[in-house]
């Protein structure tokens, strides 16, 4: 049974829409990834998730339950990653972690022991009792996840936790947040960054302008694309159509044409080197043909017509 | 829970002070500079001594008398005269040293007992102070009234008295002189005691007993009475201004702690709270308990240390911090309703000086309500919280006897339920629809 279910969420902000009918499902030790760009609707999605927003259509279900039937017991089971540091910066680590374990119902002691423990899972026990306000912009973001992990949240809701830090820091959150799924917690995470998605998450939901625009596992987004390779061909384009050449279309999906770069999928499961012979032949001079496997990056080409850029 | 909520506030609280200490040191520092305005501490009385030049250039019985008169008794704890030549007080003047130069003119006594018109007593102002040399305008106004009242009453015993002065009698006949004035004097008494029209100050037992309605100009006289009863004369203009200054500060400081709901919602603690599985109202109260306590702990600093620094003696320190609880509370109340109505910081932060000010002026605690526009004064200010906190603790202060502090008090704290329930019912609306801003 999946930990959480969204079905139909619809949210608008005047005649914007920022949710559009959007459903999926997190299962228990999966992480889905919701990717896309700024200004998608991931946020939105995630507030109405936690029950920061009330949808204006569609049903969010936790275990089951739907949310808005008893919101405090959904939130008993979720722990919410807001994107922006929401911790206080005149208090420590500990002051922090030990206040937001409090406030998620723990008692005084179970609070200090889980605060410590944290501590230590997030390498930032030897700066336990500095103020937050001294800490990198690594060490901020490990405790703004820390924060929500206090009562060992079965379902975790991350709004872009790595947003604005540095490789290194990103590599340790993205550790941490993989050992978090292998004890079992579901995790929702939402990013922008395209290896984060590829990398961390089972499963992948694109959304773009409110819209869920297709969901997957990289496999499955990648066979969207007609299979595990693309090529990219570069060449002076400015006066050529694929559409005129004799048969291109049967044999190639196109994903992005523009004066310089053509990228295309092969159509069924043909041998790479005859589709390398077939697009050398095209009546245009080729100054470049590559082999890459599909990414996410495609994906969303051929969705939206766009770069997800980072 | 609210002690867990209450901790974590005054830890950030104890950590980044300086909102606090400003709000804090503002007040004092503004008594301080009004208070040495007025004179500042002094052995003489709250205005201090005030020093000035007497040049006699009449040099008479009657202008001797004057000049012992200046710094006998009462006079010696209010007035400092310096005799001098008229040269040496101008320059005494000009060097800021005396407050005014009060010349007796040549042949003033002359003219005075004969009777001519157009005599004159010469006062030089100085006019780099302001308060000292309109006291002794005004004390001058009161002398030369005695003056007009005596030639008036006593024209007819002049003509013998120049003699006197112009050394043409002796001393039996001086003495028949003084014993025929006391008669006409003993004749008059019977049209002057009683007076048909009488001026009473009002006294502690008075008030006790006709307590219809406080006054704060009324108040202050009796404490400057009372004071002098008990030996501690000097110190009631700071008192006076520091409750003022608490009945208005009080407010920015609650506005100051309030509004770190503002900060919670823009640094985004708040949503997270709200994703837990708490409810929103202790989060909210919290902040009013933490807005009470900062008050309480302010009220204390400002008030104990206020009094320890400027020598303020708290009559009545009980009732002044019930008082100063009620107002605490009221002010958290506010505060709270104004955080619910203007959730967008910079706004809230504007209005809420601008409401403070308006309660503190309006409500006396800059000004004593007398000072006031008559509408203000008559049907704004009686109705302004800000006025029963500061009023009742002036009062309390300042009135010897019983004060009636238990109505204003109520009227505080049922106030500041009537708005505790308000923002509750006005956050409830701002989270209805999420805690998203």
């Amino acid at each position: 049974m999946s930990l959480l279910r969204v079905q139909g969420l619809f949210k608008a902000f005047g005649p914007v829409r920022a949710v559009d009918s959007v459903s999926f499902e997190v299962r228990p030790g999966e992480i889905y990834g919701l990717l896309g760009p700024n200004g998608a609707g991931k946020t939105t999605s995630i507030s109405m998730i936690s029950g920061l927003l009330k949808p204006d259509a569609g049903e969010v279900f936790v275990a089951g339950h739907p949310f808005w039937s008893d919101p405090q017991k959904a939130k008993r089971i979720m722990g919410v990653v807001p994107q922006e540091l929401a911790i206080y910066e005149e208090l420590t680590g500990r002051e922090n972690l030990e206040f937001w374990g409090r406030m998620a119902g723990l008692s005084s002691t179970a609070a200090k022991s889980r605060a410590a423990e944290l501590l230590e899972a997030l390498t930032l026990t030897d700066r336990a009792q500095d103020a937050v306000k001294n800490y990198s912009g690594g060490m901020k973001r490990r405790i703004n996840l820390g924060c929500a992990l206090l009562h060992k949240p079965q379902l975790l809701l991350l709004d872009e936790p790595t947003v604005g830090i540095d490789p290194q820091a990103r590599l340790n959150i993205l550790e941490f947040i993989r050992n978090l799924r292998a004890s079992g917690t579901a995790i929702l995470y939402t990013t922008h960054y395209l290896e984060e998605a590829e990398t961390l998450c089972q499963r992948i939901g694109i959304i773009d302008h409110g819209r869920l625009l297709a969901e997957g596992t990289l496999k499955e987004m990648q066979d969207r694309l007609g299979g595990d390779r693309l090529f990219v061909l570069e060449a002076d384009l400015k006066d050529s159509s694929p559409e005129a050449w004799d048969g291109f279309l049967q044999r190639f999906k196109v994903i992005q044409k523009t004066e310089r770069q053509l990228i295309v999928a092969a159509v069924g499961d043909r041998d790479p080197s005859a589709c390398l012979k077939d697009l050398l032949g095209l009546p245009v001079r080729i100054e470049n043909v590559t082999l890459k496997r599909p990414s996410l990056n495609d994906v969303f080409l051929q969705l939206t017509g766009r770069e997800l850029r980072e | 829970m609210l002690r867990v909520l209450l901790a974590k506030d005054l830890r950030r609280a104890w950590r980044n002070p300086l909102p606090l200490l400003i709000n804090l040191l503002i007040p004092l520092v503004i008594t301080a500079l009004v208070g040495l305005a007025f004179g500042g501490k002094s052995d003489g009385g709250a205005l201090g001594r005030i020093r000035f030049a007497l040049v006699d250039e009449d040099r008479t019985i009657l202008s001797e008398f004057l000049r012992g008169a200046a710094n006998q008794r009462e006079g010696g704890k209010y007035l400092d005269p310096v005799i001098m030549e008229r040269a040496a007080a101008l320059r005494e003047i000009n060097d800021n040293k005396v407050s005014a130069v009060l010349i007796i003119p040549t042949n003033f006594t002359r003219s005075y007992l004969t009777g001519k018109s157009g005599i004159s007593l010469e006062l030089i102002k100085n006019p780099a102070q302001s308060v000292h040399p309109a006291v002794m305008e005004e004390l001058l106004g009161a002398l030369v009234t005695a003056l007009n009242a005596i030639s008036r009453n006593l024209q007819s015993e002049f003509p013998d008295w120049q003699l006197v002065v112009e050394g043409g009698r002796d001393y039996k006949e001086i003495s028949r002189l003084i014993e025929r004035a006391g008669d006409k004097l003993k004749r008059a008494e019977k049209f002057i005691n009683p007076p048909l029209v009488q001026y009473e100050k009002e006294s502690p037992d008075n008030q006790a007993q006709d307590r219809t309605a406080t006054n704060s100009v009324a108040a202050k006289s009796n404490a400057t009475e009372t004071d002098a009863k008990k030996g501690n004369p000097a110190s009631e203009i700071f008192g006076y201004l520091l409750l003022g200054m608490a009945g208005m500060f009080l407010l920015f400081l609650a506005s100051n702690a309030m509004t770190d709901l503002h900060r919670e919602l823009r640094q985004r603690t708040l949503a997270r709270y709200h994703t837990l599985h708490q409810q929103l109202a202790p989060f909210v109260a919290g902040k009013v308990v933490f807005t009470v306590v900062v008050l309480l702990l302010c009220s204390a600093i400002l008030l104990l240390g206020g009094g320890m620094i400027f020598g303020v003696r708290w009559r009545q320190p009980m009732a002044l911090g019930l008082m100063g609880f009620g107002y605490a509370c009221f002010a958290a109340g506010l505060m709270a309703v104004l955080v619910a109505l203007i959730p967008d910081e910079r706004k809230a932060g504007a209005l809420n000086t601008v409401i403070g000010m308006g309660l503190g002026l309006a409500g006396g605690c800059m000004f004593p309500p007398q000072a006031l526009p008559a509408f203000l004064r008559e049907h704004i200010t009686p109705l302004l919280p800000s006025y029963w906190f500061v009023d009742t603790a002036r009062n309390l202060q300042y009135s010897g006897g019983e004060v009636g502090w238990i109505i204003p008090l109520i009227k505080l704290l049922a106030l500041s339920l009537v708005l505790l329930a308000l923002a509750a019912l006005l956050f409830r609306r701002l989270f209805r629809a999420g805690a998203r801003t």
